[in-house]
């Protein structure tokens, strides 16, 4: 860890205008949570809260999206800027460049997903006395933000279009192949989020049932956040200075 | 020698160009050659190529996997409709967009190259048909080739050609009216995103988040409200769209349970709003670059 790092990344990611820009992503749950609530037709809330609106929106649409900003946006805006050099060439290790970097886009992305998440269930599970449908999920969604974080800051180092890549993991892997090939599930953070969400959440398998059960969703967390971080400081310290930085 | 008397300081011999000018026509034709040459990467280096080939190739995976069902049964087993094709290749068409469009637009504004262009015959509403069209040729390759493989394994995979073809001619307007409406709908919307700002990261996340969220989210709002509702939240959703207009010019209708089926509108509507959405769209890319500081 080294606080400066911490700090200056701190100030990187908070910028007016990333701010705004996941605000905007961070407000359709809670939109879509109030459309429900006023507009809807027969709704059982529950059931729309555990099937719809955490597995669904948050957890398989915003809490990617924030991440993959937050995360490409920590380590791989110094590169596309050309400040990683300054940052690269100072002596100390790469470990405590990647580490401060890795907490950061996590603070980052399990905040927005904290508020949106607490926010939009307690819209959506208003007067049904069952909050802990909403708080069992959004705190499946910052842990679930840990490894997504790990994995797009690896991404970030390893190519200069971590972006289209991460999109891809996101949208066609997780969103496409995992629901054709059902055995693909365990390579799926997505899966092992809903899965720690299911377990904290307690809700009953009439209304939600993940794939994958607890024990594989904590071993597949952990290796993740593990094999991720450990590439990427690897892959920096085999980093050289080129001409064009 | 200049006559000693004129311009002996500021004429430092210089030769005038009188050859013939090619003019905007010309420069509009080579921009729009060189943007679609761009997109896919060609006369770049390998990194740019990658992703653009490879999610082309990845839209033509149902149509080979279907022509490989009719070339080993020997029944003809329709597997994969033409009238549901995008249904299978949305997410790759939308990746498709979110890496093109924002190099397409941003890289002449990040590179401040774009007061080159506006100095000579090239006129900005020029600048702007040449990208989007570029943009919209493009994607041709993603949606109306793979529906031609389609249409044509499909005749293979059947004995009789001839009457394969002469039965199935009709589906031809429907297949090209499509994928010509789609290219330009999702060109145009991906564009007037990657049009206002130079930064990548920015544009390739909305214009994904454009497609997917508004995808998930009207959904379920068609599920759960009413009606109108609903079909104002299908109105905003690309994908929806596409899926509706597609199904209307086929003439098919979509399934009971999904949400088109579910809101249950004519057809027409979705055709409509994917063309006044595509005019809105070009109109705004060409007011940018109209306001553009170059």
């Amino acid at each position: 860890m080294n606080r400066v790092v911490f700090s200056i990344t701190l100030q990187q990611v908070a910028g007016k205008r990333r701010t705004l820009f996941i605000g905007l992503f961070a407000l359709i749950p809670v939109v879509l949570a109030v459309l429900v609530r006023t507009a809807g037709a027969n709704v059982e809330h529950e059931q729309w809260a555990a099937e719809g609106l955490f597995p669904v929106v948050i957890i398989g649409a915003l809490l990617p999206l924030a991440a993959l900003i937050f995360g490409t946006a920590v380590l791989g805006s110094e590169f596309e800027e050309g400040t990683a050099v300054y940052l690269l060439t100072k002596p100390i290790p790469r470990r405590a460049i990647v580490l401060p970097k890795l907490i950061v886009a996590w603070l980052a992305t399990g905040v927005v997903l904290l508020l949106t998440g607490s926010i939009a269930g307690m819209v959506a599970l208003a007067g049904t006395g069952d909050m802990q449908i909403a708080l069992g999920f959004t705190i499946a969604t910052v842990i679930g933000a840990l490894a997504y974080s790990a994995l797009f800051v690896m991404l970030s180092v390893l190519t200069s279009h971590a972006l289209i890549v991460g999109l891809g993991y996101v949208f066609l892997w997780e969103g496409v192949v995992t629901g054709l090939f059902t055995g693909t599930r365990i390579l799926s953070i997505r899966e092992y989020t809903l899965a720690i969400g299911d377990m904290l959440s307690g809700t009953p398998d009439v209304l939600f049932q993940a794939h994958l059960s607890e024990t594989g969703a904590i071993v597949g967390l952990v290796a993740v956040v593990g094999l991720a971080t450990w590439f990427a400081i690897a892959q920096l310290e085999r980093w050289e200075i080129t001409a064009g930085g | 020698m200049p006559d000693a008397t004129q311009g002996s300081i500021y004429d430092l011999g210089y030769r005038g160009y009188d050859g013939p000018r090619l003019g905007r026509g010309y420069a509009l034709l080579s921009l729009y050659i060189h943007s679609l040459r761009g997109v896919f990467g060609l006369g770049r280096r390998t990194g740019s190529k990658v992703f653009p080939i490879g999610l082309t190739v990845l839209a033509f995976i149902p149509a080979v996997i279907q022509l490989g069902i009719g070339a080993l049964t020997e029944s003809t087993v329709e597997f994969f409709h033409a009238h549901s094709y995008y249904g299978y290749t949305q997410v790759i068409l939308a990746l498709f967009c979110a890496a093109a469009a924002p190099p397409l637009a941003g890289r002449d504004q990040q590179t401040h190259t774009l007061s080159l262009y506006f100095s000579r015959s090239l006129e900005r509403m020029d600048y702007a048909m040449a990208k989007f069209g570029a943009l919209a040729t493009a994607l041709l390759a993603l949606t109306l080739a793979p529906q031609v493989v389609l249409f044509i394994g499909n005749g293979l995979a059947g004995n009789d050609l001839r009457g394969y073809f002469g039965d199935e001619w009709t589906q031809v307007v429907p297949i090209v009216a499509s994928a010509v409406v789609l290219c330009a709908f999702i060109a145009a919307i991906s564009l007037v995103i990657a049009a206002q700002t130079p930064r990548r990261a920015y544009s390739t996340v909305s214009i994904l988040a454009v497609f997917m969220l508004t995808w998930i989210v009207s959904s379920i709002v068609a599920e759960l409200t009413e009606r109108e509702i609903g079909l104002a939240a299908l109105l905003l959703s690309p994908f929806h769209m596409m899926r509706g207009f597609t199904l209307f010019l086929f003439g098919e209708t979509p399934g009971a349970t999904s949400p088109l089926g579910i809101v249950d509108y004519p057809g027409w509507i979705y055709l409509l709003a994917a063309i006044a959405w595509t005019a809105l769209a070009g109109y705004l890319i060409y007011r940018r670059y109209e306001g553009i500081n170059a």
